[in-house]
């Protein structure tokens, strides 16, 4: 799964151990999820989205395409959209 | 600069006083374990009271331990979590895989001594340090 995490930090000026605080984790857990080594769980995915007043799907995407060629989430989001 | 609000109770602090607990608690069941150990020959001469006393605190202690452990993988963060979990996995299942064939060995005399618990406690201390570290570094 792909993040803007890293971007996001970087916009508002955050070190890794700022934003770890802010979303109760390690250092080392922000680091691994930024880097992509790491997918972080609903619940904290959730609290990343708070913290940054963003949606979920603005900040984490998952890149895989479907079986169509299309990305899943936007097929859902034009049906929701019509 | 943009200031991120910080908990009072931070996840940092948190893991430190856990680990700091973790150790009394490993101290406190090795110090339990030695008198168990050592104390029927050394201190109170074999009397069946004295070692029964030893055997129940060092399994109290031992208890305290367990929860402390448990406690202390509550606390952690889902990544470190996951790494914990994984090495006590891999720990486990070395134990089994090579503790059930070292016992087999000691019974048909293949090996020239006795396989005795310790030589497992030291294999799954090493199995779990390995693999924690490994699960440490895969993530850095």
């Amino acid at each position: 799964m792909k993040n803007r995490l890293k971007v996001l930090r970087a916009e508002r000026d955050w070190t890794q151990a700022q934003l770890a605080d802010a979303l109760d984790v390690s250092r080392q857990t922000v680091n691994a999820i930024e880097t992509g080594k790491f997918d972080p769980s609903l619940p904290l995915a959730f609290r990343a989205a708070r913290l940054f007043r963003m949606r979920i799907e603005e900040i984490f995407h998952d890149p895989t395409p479907d079986k169509d060629g299309g990305n899943l989430a936007t097929e859902i989001k034009k049906d929701t959209d019509v | 600069m943009n200031q991120v609000k910080r908990p009072e109770n931070g996840y940092q602090s948190r893991i430190r006083a856990n680990v700091i607990r973790l150790f009394r608690w490993n101290g406190a069941w090795g110090a339990a374990t030695a008198l168990m150990a050592f104390g029927p020959k050394l201190l109170w001469n074999r009397t069946l009271v004295f070692t029964l006393l030893a055997v129940g605190l060092d399994v109290a202690v031992g208890v305290g331990m367990i929860l402390a452990n448990k406690n202390y993988l509550a606390e952690l963060d889902e990544l470190q979590r996951k790494v914990q979990l994984n090495s006590m996995g891999i720990t486990l299942g070395v134990a089994v895989v090579a503790g059930v064939p070292f016992s087999v060995m000691d019974a048909y005399h293949v090996i020239p001594f006795h396989a005795d618990i310790a030589y497992l406690l030291i294999l799954m201390s090493l199995t779990f340090a390995v693999s924690n570290l490994y699960g440490t570094r895969r993530y850095r």
